[in-house]
């Protein structure tokens, strides 16, 4: 720079201004420097080159040239437009001062500009007048420029210091907190003077945290989103992300600068992420069932624990195959095609009952629910597969179907007529035994009963909704003891005791009943036969107690004497005896002739088949018959021992029958024949025997009875009508 | 001489030991045994030709009901008496009103039924 107050003051010598003058323009161009003189009264008097070239223009000199200045326009640095006569050569010609280093801005004709620095200094006569003045300038605008960068920067800085978006701010090598934003005090809510010259750790909430971050700038790491948490002035707690890095000046730790990032709303986020994500994490090892995710092709993304324990295979086993490669070969056309149309959009999700294997070959049953997550644009993402293994449930499904099947079996093999309904009493099983009972084949569906039609057991009608099952389903209970009548379609009637029983589930809900019918017509014939059977019984008891009475009667009224007359009458009782004897071993049925004449005469005659013949055809007879053959026959034998050929030893007898058929039944005839016993004689008068005989055959029997007293022996021949009954 | 001396009596009863003691029975009251049968078809027969002033009838004869002979003679407005070895239950109910003799019997209940009969 030259320095134009350096000129030496010499008032002997000619004075600066004329010395200047007498200079040439060729002396003043070699001043390295833009220089030119103005005479007191401001108008130019002399200039070098370097002037004229920053003027951009060769000024007019002397009086009515330019004054003052040379140049074309002038303006303040500020950029105002600055007046010729306002100019530093002005006023420091017009203050008789010196000016430093003024600044203004020269415009050139051509519109280019420059920021000149002037030095002026005022140029006086040995007197101390005013001859005029010098002013030596340059052109600094590049100089200017950069100041004003450096200007501007700093002021950018600033703003960008303090007005950032972000928290900001500058910690001494103590810890002393230097500067800080608004936005560092607006996210912790304090004041300038509040935060700014206290120690930083006073705003940390971890201790360790921040002699870290200290530690860290310190030894010259740097710090990238360090995360930190911060006390508010409201007591909240924010959290932050610490950016920063420390400044050294001469090897010396002398501050640090810190953006801090407010990510509390982040961290908020972040941790309800990072627990929705737990969450599911935990539901998905946790879940007991199965859950696989799979690409495109079916390759396993991420499975569970319970799906690897279920397919009896490790994660990195499972994780390197696709889900076809453990399916059963059965099973992989179905699912792969299934999978790929969901994959292609074509299914939202699919359910599959699939058979899959283990590593060992034992096989599993599978229920597949797969889905999909797609990308908000559709696209395929990848597939969702929860799984469950259902070898278990399908093996019991397998059971109870097996175990029901035995159960109908067992049903349809019962004697008993037995039909199931739901629990709206519609039929739902019926067996043979039902069909035979009912006359009808049902059909599955009918209600309440297998029957045509019902009566209750006094005969009157009983609908089918009344009907025991019904009633067993509508109050939900079983119903015992009671009977009805089913009348099929043919007209016949089956007299039955059901058994409704309701059925339940594992949670007690009715789901329907059970039926036996009972088919009780032989129990009730069997009542009514053993009616009749005591109503008989008593009928014969009496029957055979008046009989009694009258062969008491009889027998005392003819007798003798009292001795005669009691062996006669305990003859007779005792082959009454016999005879019931022989009958109720017959039942009272039918009973062989043969039989029931040994029973009747041997106990009487005794057992000699020398001289006791009794034969005749093979000939059931009824109970009346047997009994007045009974009486018959007894009375004869016992009028043989008595009197005839039993009394000796030599006589004999023969009992012979025949049967000769007639057109309808026929005629039994039986000849008792007496011989080589004493000479027989017609006794005086008819006898209680012979009268009881003749009553027997000819009264009751309603045959011919004829009895001859001839003297070689007694011959009795006797004819009566029976039943044809051969054995 | 009893009160029922002159009595001619149908006797019905299938059993001849029986029919004997009625029988004796009755004449020794007096009375007449006018016909004594066995069976329902010959009974029916003489039960509607036969004057007679009271008929003893055996509900069961050899298996078969003695009623169509009791109305009969119903209808003949001749009297008549049951005898039974069943029960009262024997007897239908139309002819429940009747007197009935249960078997066996003494002769005191066979006159205490036959004036029963007769007073009718």
């Amino acid at each position: 720079m030259l320095k134009a107050d350096e000129f030496p003051v010499d008032t002997c010598q000619p004075s600066e201004y004329d010395s200047l003058l007498a200079m040439g323009t060729r002396s003043l161009d070699a001043i390295p420097g833009a220089i030119y003189l103005c005479d007191r009264d401001g108008w130019l008097v002399r200039f070098n080159s370097e002037a004229a070239t920053l003027w951009g223009r060769t000024p007019v000199l002397g009086e009515q040239g330019d004054r003052f200045c040379g140049s074309y326009r002038l303006y303040t640095t500020s950029g105002m437009p600055l007046a010729v006569d306002e100019c530093p050569m002005a006023s420091t010609l017009s203050a008789g001062l010196c000016a430093r280093n003024q600044e203004v801005l020269i415009e050139r004709p051509d519109g280019s500009r420059f920021v000149a620095l002037m030095s002026i200094r005022t140029l006086r006569d040995g007197h101390g007048h005013i001859q005029g003045a010098i002013n030596c300038f340059q052109d600094v605008s590049a100089h200017h420029a950069l100041a004003e960068e450096l200007r501007r920067k700093s002021a950018d800085l600033e703003d960008f210091f303090e007005n950032s978006a972000v928290g900001l701010h500058i910690v001494s090598g103590e810890g002393v907190i230097l500067r800080a934003n608004k936005a560092e005090l607006s996210l912790l809510g304090y004041s300038a003077e509040e935060y700014i010259g206290r120690h930083i750790t006073e705003f940390h909430v971890d201790e360790p945290v921040i002699g870290d971050i200290l530690n860290k700038l310190g030894s010259g790491d740097c710090l990238n989103s360090y995360p930190a948490r911060l006390r508010a002035k409201d007591g909240s707690i924010k959290h932050v992300a610490i950016t920063s890095n420390g400044r050294f000046e001469e090897g010396k730790f002398f501050n640090t600068r810190c953006f801090t990032i407010d990510v509390t709303r982040v961290y908020h986020a972040e941790t309800e992420r990072q627990e929705s994500d737990d969450r599911l994490a935990a539901t998905y090892e946790a879940a007991t069932i199965g859950i696989a995710e799979a690409g495109e092709g079916g390759r396993l993304l991420r499975v569970n624990d319970a799906l690897c324990n279920m397919l009896g295979r490790t994660r990195e086993q499972l994780l390197a195959m696709t889900f076809l490669d453990y399916t059963h070969p059965d099973s992989v056309e179905q699912d792969a095609a299934l999978y790929a149309r969901q994959v292609a959009g074509e299914l939202d999700h699919y359910v599959l009952r699939k058979r899959a294997v283990k590593p060992d070959g034992q096989a599993l049953y599978l229920d597949v629910y797969s889905s999909s997550v797609r990308a908000p644009d559709g696209r395929f993402r990848y597939g969702v597969r929860v799984v469950q293994d259902v070898t278990l449930t399908r093996e019991m499904e397998n059971r109870i179907r097996g175990s029901e099947r035995h159960m109908r079996n067992l049903l349809e093999a019962l004697p008993a007529a037995v039909y199931t309904t739901d629990a709206e009493g519609r039929i739902t099983f019926y067996n043979r035994a039902a069909v035979e009972l009912s006359g009808r084949t049902p059909q599955l569906g009918d209600l309440w009963c297998v029957t045509w039609k019902l009566f209750n057991t006094d005969g009157t009608y009983l609908p089918h909704d009344q009907c025991p099952m019904a009633v067993a389903l509508k109050e939900n209970r079983p119903i015992r003891g009671v009977e009805a009548i089913a009348e099929r379609p043919d007209g016949t009637r089956v007299p039955f005791a059901p058994y409704p029983t309701p059925l339940h589930d594992a949670d007690g809900n009715l789901i329907g009943a059970i039926n036996m019918l009972m088919d009780i017509s032989e129990r009730k014939q069997a009542q009514e036969r053993q009616k009749t059977l005591i109503d008989e019984l008593n009928h014969r008891v009496k029957n055979t107690l008046a009989t009694v009475q009258s062969l008491a009667a009889q027998t005392a009224r003819n007798a003798q004497d009292a001795r005669e007359g009691y062996t006669r009458f305990e003859a007779r009782l005792l082959a009454l005896s016999r005879a019931h004897d022989l009958l109720t071993k017959q039942h009272w049925g039918l009973t062989p002739l043969s039989a029931l004449a040994h029973d009747v005469l041997m106990p009487v005659l005794g057992q000699e088949p020398e001289r006791i013949l009794i034969a005749g055809d093979a000939i059931r007879v009824d109970t009346r018959v047997a009994l007045n053959l009974t009486m018959t026959l007894n009375e004869l034998a016992i009028n043989a021992l008595k009197y005839g050929a039993m009394s000796t030893e030599t006589g004999t007898l023969s009992v012979r029958w025949s049967i000769q058929a007639q057109s309808s039944g026929a005629l039994l005839t039986v000849d008792w024949r007496e011989q080589n016993g004493p000479s027989v004689a017609t006794p005086e008068r008819e006898g209680l025997g012979s009268r009881l005989m003749k009553r027997c055959i000819e009264r009751d029997l309603g045959g011919s009875f004829e009895l001859d007293f001839a003297p070689e022996g007694v011959r009795c021949c006797f004819s009566f009508r029976v039943a044809e009954a051969k054995p | 001489m009893t009160a029922f001396s002159g009595i001619s009596v149908l006797l019905v009863e299938d059993e001849s030991a029986i029919a004997m003691l009625i029988e004796e029975m009755l004449e020794d009251l007096g009375c007449t045994v006018v016909d004594s049968v066995a069976q329902l078809a010959k009974a029916l027969q003489v039960a509607k030709v036969l004057e007679v002033d009271l008929a003893i009838l055996d509900v069961n004869l050899a298996g078969e009901r003695v009623f169509p002979v009791a109305q009969v003679l119903r209808e003949r407005h001749i009297p008549f008496l049951f005898s039974t070895g069943y029960g009262a239950s024997g007897v239908p109910g139309e002819f429940a009103d009747c007197p009935v003799l249960h078997k066996p019997f003494a002769q005191k209940d066979l006159q205490l039924q036959m004036a029963a009969a007769l007073k009718r």
